[in-house]
């Protein structure tokens, strides 16, 4: 069984998902990272692909990944390191990061190495569902890659039912209309979404906006769980990695 | 051309594809392949194929018996042989009413006199890529081989042909090929076709003249295009996507649209036969001036229909990116015109290198906010533009060039056509002639290109050529040479050629021009190219000032750096003395005098 099932089966609440960036802040420190969060009882955790031009991304995510290229971090290393890393760790894996890198690297190959590196699942927030149903949603499942797709505060009924028909794992629930690292606020209209989505049969994750303690409990009330990126990787960034995460639970 | 899917044996697959517009399907009755149609395959299904598409059955080495008892319980139309099958069981098969199709693995040993054996009893030949196993490599061999091949019996090619050889197969001319063999290369898995991947590889081999180069109903071009977004901007392009054909086609639109073109942006601009260029180059040269719209560029086109648009959905706030400034000085002008909020984003080292703009663009009330993010140049702009939006879906995001998702390139080709409409007017009543020989424009993003292109798309004598910044040429490393030295990938929400290092990390492109200094291309852009109707060229710095130059002084137009680019395309082509040259002068040089009078100190 794909681990993201596993774990969704398993725990129903306060699903503690953890966003970095591969090679960041140092080349080599995505496998103690994964060690860290492993041993702080994270649930789920999400691998950032560095590109040098993520749309979707804050100003924080944007520094990262550029930091992360310059120490020259790539996917092709990225899948290097993680083949060493899957022995030490038990989460689901998943790889987040734009089409553009996928694609270059070449889909069956990136799949291929998904595979054989034990990563679980895919996101990537601008392979919109229409193109991964024509062309590539066949390859990720004969893969057995769960593909991750994201749902918005627009997103139409109609289309929901659609990317609700495609995805697998987990909903990515986006909390607001925002790049990465902003502020949810909450009011009714924002409820009532989360309420709307959460009512699917497929678990989803809160994420966009949420950054501490407070946040994480809050949002977890409307979903299966939440994400955390920015906040995060200003912790790796001030060195108090183990400190932030300490404070979630 | 004609098509044969082969290697399929699903129901709901065949089914699927029975509908699309294809000649031949292939039945593989070899055991030993992987597309091997076992007993399962339905014989009702079929029967159900409709007549126009001709049933193969493909055997390797098979009993003629077997051959002729499963061609009765399928209804085949065909055998293809694959193995080494002698002339006698060709001709069986062929005295029994069926076509016959021997396939011959290719490599470059192979010896085209045999086959002359069996000129009688084949009605075509296939031409495979030599492997160890009977056909089925999924590779390509080199076709160049087939220049050998001097028979009379047609073919048909085949061996891992896929969604990426278009331009290959446009440019393979041969006299007997006859037919397409295509299989695994539109494969999700062996057998079971891709259906959507087919239709669109059918309709690129198969386009009409007709609306060869204009957008399909999912934005593509061809293989370029698409709407490659974050599902944050779904509903923002959605909400474009449905209004924008209808806006453009009202009748209020193309009376308010045309009313500021004539009186406000001078339209026409002329088309003014340059005697002494003409004269140097021996030739008919014409320039398009574009340089004498008001602000100085073809930008205001594309921005006074777009700030319409934005208007008639009841849009408050207007949003930019800019490289050189002409874009963001163009959309600031109408903003200020319609009285709306303008936010242009401009790389900030741009900012820093093209301060007169800046100050125009604040001079006329818009808000410039410097793109601090990666190279800080126009790519980077843009992706905070799109950012805005995404935290702004109420506001319009007004794009510059013929890029981003659909359908911003189709919008924006649309508005800029107006360029190729009046130059066709004005040269029918200059020359009695409404095409040109030669229709020339420079290419960054692409949009004066594919205004000054447009209504000559399907007028194939008309030449078309398109000149890519090189920077310090080519091969430097210093170049915004896209479609020359790029290759498929996706920007800002397109698929279209774009520079981007073995990672797919997008690179940072140079040229002397800031308007040319773009690292992908319109997706129209992409599919022109690699459907051969525009050939695109390069210039180098050094070229277009040297053009540059000579224009101010022999017709005492300075041209801005980016037509300059155009101009030198001048030098690189051979005319012929009756040759009638129209070359887009997309803007004027008053910008650019700072490089001028450092380059020319």
């Amino acid at each position: 069984m794909n681990r993201i099932d596993q774990l969704f089966q398993t725990k129903k609440k306060n699903i503690l998902s953890i966003y970095f960036p591969a090679g960041y802040p140092h080349l080599n420190d995505t496998n103690s990272t994964l060690e860290l969060l492993q041993k702080k009882g994270v649930d789920l955790v999400e691998i950032g692909i560095p590109f040098s031009d993520p749309l979707a991304d804050g100003p924080v995510i944007q520094t990262a990944a550029k930091r992360a290229l310059d120490n020259g971090m790539s996917l092709k290393l990225l899948f290097q390191q993680l083949e060493n890393a899957r022995g030490n760790i038990a989460m689901p894996l998943i790889l987040m990061g734009y089409w553009n890198t996928v694609y270059k690297y070449g889909v069956d190959h990136f799949l291929a190495d998904c595979r054989k590196s034990g990563v679980d699942g895919v996101i990537l927030p601008d392979l919109p569902v229409e193109e991964y149903e024509e062309d590539y949603k066949a390859k990720f499942e004969l893969a057995g890659i769960y593909n991750i797709l994201l749902v918005t505060p627009q997103t139409t009924r109609e289309r929901l039912m659609q990317i609700e028909k495609s995805a697998k794992g987990f909903l990515y629930m986006v909390s607001s209309l925002a790049t990465t690292g902003g502020i949810l606020h909450y009011d009714s209209k924002r409820e009532e979404y989360f309420k709307k989505v959460s009512q699917l049969d497929i678990p989803s994750l809160i994420g966009f906006g949420i950054h501490n303690k407070e946040s994480f409990q809050h949002a977890s009330r409307f979903a299966n769980g939440a994400i955390i990126g920015t906040a995060f990787i200003k912790a790796l960034q001030a060195g108090n990695s183990e400190k932030f995460l300490n404070g979630l639970r | 051309m004609k098509t044969k899917v082969c290697g399929l044996k699903f129901t709901s697959n065949i089914e699927a594809l029975a509908k699309l517009p294809i000649d031949y399907m292939g039945f593989i009755f070899y055991p030993k392949s992987s597309r091997y149609v076992g007993e399962e395959l339905d014989v009702f299904c079929l029967k159900n194929i409709p007549k126009g598409i001709k049933k193969i059955g493909v055997f390797v080495n098979e009993d003629l018996d077997i051959i002729m008892f499963k061609a009765k319980k399928y209804g085949l139309n065909g055998i293809q042989l694959h193995g080494e099958e002698s002339l006698q069981i060709c001709e069986s098969i062929k005295r029994n009413g069926l076509e016959v199709i021997k396939a011959f693995q290719i490599d470059e040993e192979f010896d085209f006199e045999k086959l002359a054996a069996y000129r009688s009893s084949a009605d075509y030949f296939l031409f495979d890529t030599k492997s160890k196993q009977y056909g089925g490599s999924g590779k390509k061999f080199n076709w160049g081989i087939l220049k050998q091949y001097k028979g009379k019996t047609p073919f048909f090619l085949s061996g891992g042909i896929g969604a990426d050889d278009v331009k290959d197969i446009k440019e393979f001319k041969h006299e007997q090929l006859y037919a397409l063999d295509l299989n695994s290369a539109f494969e999700d898995v062996p057998a079971q076709k891709n259906k959507n991947k087919l239709a669109r590889f059918l309709k690129e081999i198969k386009m009409t003249t007709k609306n060869k180069y204009a957008v399909d109903e999912r934005g593509y071009y061809g293989q370029f295009g698409g709407a490659f977004i974050p599902e944050l901007l779904r509903a923002n392009v959605d909400e474009l996507r449905e209004n924008y054909l209808k806006i453009i086609n009202s009748k209020q639109f193309q009376t308010d649209y045309h009313r500021l073109l004539n009186n406000y942006v001078g339209r026409p601009t002329p088309l003014t036969k340059v005697e002494n260029l003409s004269k140097q180059y021996g030739t008919n040269i014409y320039l398009k001036r574009e340089d004498l719209t008001h602000t100085g560029a073809h930008k205001i086109n594309n921005t006074i229909g777009q700030i319409l648009i934005a208007k008639y959905m009841g849009k408050k706030r207007i949003i930019a990116e800019t490289g050189a400034g002409q874009h963001g000085v163009a959309t600031a002008t109408v903003c200020a015109l319609f009285g709306l909020e303008c936010v242009v984003y401009m790389g900030a080292l741009d900012v820093q290198r093209q301060a007169p703009n800046v100050a125009r663009m604040k001079m006329l009330g818009a808000k410039v906010i410097p793109a601090v993010s990666g190279n800080q140049t126009l790519k980077d702009a843009t992706n905070e533009a799109i950012r805005d939006w995404i935290a702004n879906p109420e506001s319009f995001y007004l794009i510059g060039s013929v890029v981003g998702p659909h359908p911003y390139p189709d919008l924006v080709t649309r508005l800029q056509s107006i360029i190729s409409k009046e130059i066709r007017k004005q040269l029918q009543e200059e020359t009695g002639n409404l095409n040109p020989d030669y229709v020339i424009a420079c290419v960054g993003g692409g949009s004066n290109a594919a205004g000054a292109f447009y209504h000559y798309l399907n007028e194939e004598k008309v030449q078309l050529i398109a000149v890519e910044a090189s920077g310090l040429g080519v091969n430097s490393g210093e170049t915004a040479a896209t479609i020359t030295i790029g290759d498929v990938g996706f920007i800002h929400g397109s698929k279209t050629m774009l520079m981007q290092d073995e990672d797919g990390q997008i690179t940072e492109p140079y040229s002397i021009s800031a308007g040319l200094d773009y690292p992908g291309v319109g997706p129209l852009h992409a599919h022109l190219a690699v459907s051969g109707r525009v050939s695109y060229i390069s210039a180098t710095d050094q070229e277009a000032l040297d053009a540059a130059k000579l224009l101010a002084q022999s017709e005492g137009i300075i041209p801005a750096l980016e037509s300059a680019h155009a101009l030198a395309a001048l030098d690189k082509i051979k005319f012929k003395k009756e040759d009638v040259v129209v070359v887009n002068l997309s803007g004027r040089g008053d910008k650019d005098m700072e490089t001028y009078m450092k380059a020319f100190a």
